[in-house]
């Protein structure tokens, strides 16, 4: 069989499976020969490990079969690792970048204008592979060539794959069910179809590697490299909620990678990880680390990625790397001697907090608040006069809703007379 | 229960059992049987951990044990005799629906009369299927009077059988509208022009159920002369003379935009989130949670007796609901050929098989089904005869 680029995009597929079989090539071989899949698998599982997803940083260095390759290598790896962490965020990233695949190739289409040549699949042929093509249907009659905008997924299915953490618009409850079937926009059908490239990866991971003659050989030339992953995932201690933003107080090496950004040095995508790992770790929320990082060499876009990808969907969150770790990628240097304080950048954190008076501080959001709420007053105070010309008897909820939230808005900016001396 | 009403029920029981028809589910060799006998005092013991090799034959079985009450369970195992539930080895579970009288809005388990607890359950029950086989459109499903106070219905469709505990959780919630958000029921789409227009979700769910009373008063508006039609749409809470005359603008000359779900003629949004609660009252219904979430249930056998009531555990066919009668069709034909004698501790009035009967302290000498749901429920002994 010969090995295509469709099954280099998607080594999960089952054709995938049987060209790595049919290409009769023995990993432990590959292993030992040090081929290339060997490094893109490496690559592979620390990209998903750091960055949420397997595309190379290199694309164009790899072949179709160093691709496809990489696949069952890095399920190898992964296992090595034996980490239910590495498992799920392993299978995450994985999904993620099938996803954009997969959303590429049908949003192209089928049409001979493909520029890539990439040999695409189609969304057919994705519902086949994972056994939906009877529980899905396209809505309507749209025009032949046109990717269809609304589907139909049957509820078991629909149930199966949904997770109603994902929100309250995934909830069954609100969603148009009827016979049998439940109504989903073409974005939210991808995210079913991430959602089951996740298990599919994720099944039978880890498994045994060692135990055989064999299993051990191949185990001990991939522990080169290892620690280093094994590291990012065994930093996993309970360090306890902190949820105050200051600063001055901040690890001087986590210090150091603002500085860097704010000074519009690119950062490289483990520094990036690590310290958006830190600022989710101290309680921060997306708009917080972005307006954080505003003004810095670090695009939205990449932060919402990675701090998706930090925060667990279980509600977890992915603890940032201990210093020796941080040491292990160039990060940590031990600046000031400050493991002596803390030999990990939340603890260390926490420390200096605990030892600084609280009125010697201001925390961060408390500045940045006084400023949301100034801006925020104008426009509540407005909707509630647009709803007050609607109302006609006086009964609209609506417009009772948004003049309360004007009002509580007030009542903030307005409680604090310090906030405002802030701004 | 003194040892001779047990001694009687438990052999008259047994009688049942040797006759009875028994309706095993589906896959009853991978299942988990259980059951409760007739035992002394007040407490039960449940004998559970069961498979259908430990039982041997299920007919001679019942006749042999002749059980107060009969189990099986929802779900199917690798091993369903395996002393504890990991060991089972869980395969799949049937989606499991319970309308407990005891649940339902409206009774009060100890005021209200056992029939019209009855009754509230059946119109609990046609909601039920309305959903089960419009909205959620399952082919497999067995309706079961649970003979005690309210019913069963058993979901056997593939699709469903290999759900999680939170995914059918998402089911209950769907029946029972926990979590509805009314804003969601709209949303902003291009009409056939293009225009962007604020439309009812009416494809399906909750928001097609509103769409349809939205319509059904339409239909009812369309009868009626002017004033009348205002004094009707006045009588939701909050529309004035004005919304009043705009809806009824738009009910008369918009009707096509609103049978396309386009709300925003005369404020027909309005009208959606008034009528919301109403049909949320109306059409929900209140099935048991825990009873559908748990993958390892055991439930009643159809075809069993109830050792509460004497009544049979009974399976309805789809297009006899509506005229199921449980005190009628439930009562056993084995308990309606004679009559004994029971002592009484007050009196009574029962409702079995058609007739009523008053019953009154001390001996009395009744059908014989009328005893023994006497019996069962712990208002007589039996009395020698």
């Amino acid at each position: 069989m010969r090995i295509s680029q469709r099954h280099a995009r998607y080594p999960f597929f089952e054709v995938a499976r049987d060209a790595v079989e049919a290409a009769e090539l023995s990993l432990p071989s590959l292993v030992a020969e040090e081929a290339p899949a060997v490094e893109r698998g490496r690559e592979r599982v620390e990209r998903a490990l750091l960055a949420g997803t397997v595309e190379s940083e290199t694309p164009r260095e790899w072949s179709a079969q160093d691709e496809l390759l990489s696949y069952p290598i890095a399920r190898i790896l992964v296992s090595l690792l034996d980490s239910e962490a590495a498992v799920r965020k392993y299978a995450a990233a994985e999904a993620e970048t099938a996803a954009e695949r997969i959303r590429a190739d049908v949003e192209t289409g089928d049409d001979g204008l493909r520029s890539t040549g990439n040999d695409g699949v189609s969304l057919d042929e994705v519902l086949a592979e994972f056994d939906l093509a009877e529980t899905v249907v396209a809505e309507g009659s749209a025009r032949a060539g046109d990717t269809p905008q609304w589907f139909r997924v049957g509820v078991g299915a629909y149930l199966d794959l949904q997770d109603p953490n994902w929100g309250d618009d995934w909830r069954l409850v609100n969603r148009e069910l009827a016979e049998g079937r439940v109504r989903v926009e073409r974005e939210e059908l991808y995210r079913l179809l991430r959602e089951a490239v996740a298990r599919r990866v994720a099944e039978g991971l880890p498994f045994q590697v060692r135990g055989t003659d064999a299993g051990d050989d191949l185990a001990d030339a991939l522990e080169e490299g290892l620690d280093s992953l094994r590291g990012l995932l065994a930093d996993r201690g309970r360090i306890g909620s902190i949820d105050v933003v200051v600063p001055d107080l901040f690890p001087p090496c986590m210090t150091n990678l603002v500085h860097r950004a704010r000074e519009e040095v690119r950062l490289a995508p483990h520094e990036g990880f690590a310290l958006m790992a830190f600022l989710t770790g101290i309680g921060m929320d997306t708009d917080e680390i972005l307006a954080f990082c505003d003004a810095s060499s670090l695009d939205r876009e990449g932060i919402r990625y990675q701090i998706r990808y930090l925060r667990d969907e279980r509600g977890t969150q992915y603890p940032p790397p201990s210093c020796e770790t941080l040491a292990a990628y160039g990060l940590c240097h031990n600046e000031d001697e400050h493991w002596k304080i803390a030999s990990h950048p939340l603890v260390y954190y926490k420390k200096r907090l605990a030892a600084a008076d609280e009125d010697s501080y201001t925390d961060w959001r408390d500045a940045r608040q006084a400023k949301t709420d100034e801006a925020g007053e104008g426009v509540a105070a407005d909707d509630a006069t647009d709803e007050d010309a609607l109302g006609d008897d006086g009964s609209d909820a609506d417009g009772d809703g948004d003049r309360d939230a004007a009002a509580e808005a007030e009542a903030v900016a307005g409680a604090d007379p310090k906030q405002d001396e802030q701004s | 229960m003194d040892e001779r009403t047990r001694e009687y029920l438990t052999g008259r029981f047994g009688d049942y059992y040797r006759r009875a028809e028994l309706t095993p589910p589906p896959a009853a060799g991978e299942r988990e049987w259980g059951h409760i006998p007739w035992t002394a005092g007040s407490g039960t013991t449940m004998i559970r951990h069961q498979s259908l090799l430990d039982l041997g034959d299920l007919g001679s079985y019942l006749a042999r044990e002749a059980p107060r009450h009969v189990y099986f369970s929802a779900a199917r195992y690798d091993d369903p005799g395996a002393s504890t539930m990991d060991a089972k080895g869980w395969d799949e579970a049937d989606l499991v629906f319970d309308l407990d009288a005891d649940h339902l809005p409206g009774v009060d388990p100890e005021e209200t009369a056992y029939a019209d607890m009855l009754a509230e359950g059946k119109a609990a029950l046609v909601n039920l299927l309305d959903f089960l086989e419009d909205d959620f459109a399952f082919d497999h499903l067995d309706v079961v009077f649970s003979g005690g106070r309210g019913y069963h219905v058993h979901v056997r469709d593939e699709s469903v059988r290999e759900l999680d505990s939170e995914a059918r959780r998402e089911i209950v919630d769907y029946v029972r509208a926990i979590d509805l958000d009314e804003d969601a029921l709209m949303e902003t789409r291009p009409n056939e022009t293009g225009t962007l227009r604020d439309t009812l979700r009416a494809e399906g769910g909750w928001g097609r159920r509103v769409h349809r009373r939205i319509l059904a008063l339409a239909d009812e508006i369309e009868g009626m002369d002017d004033d009348e039609a205002l004094e009707r749409l006045r009588e939701f809470d909050g529309v004035g003379e004005k919304t009043a005359g705009n809806l009824l603008t738009a009910f008369r000359e918009n009707r096509e935009a609103l049978e396309a779900g386009n709300m925003e003629a005369g404020g027909a949004k309005r009208l959606v989130k008034k009528l919301l609660p109403e049909v949320v009252a109306d059409e929900t219904s209140p099935i048991d949670e825990p009873v559908t979430t748990d993958l390892r249930r055991l439930i009643r056998l159809p075809g069993s007796l109830h050792g509460g009531t004497g009544l049979a555990v009974r399976r309805i066919p789809r297009r006899s609901v509506a005229d199921f009668d449980p005190l009628v069709d439930a009562v056993p034909d084995r308990f309606t050929g004679r009559e004994i004698t029971v002592e009484a501790a007050e009196s009574a009035t029962v409702d079995l098989g058609g007739e009523t009967t008053n019953i009154s302290a001390g001996e009395n000498t009744v059908r014989e089904c009328v005893g023994v749901f006497l019996m069962t429920r712990g208002a007589a002994e039996k009395a020698t005869e």
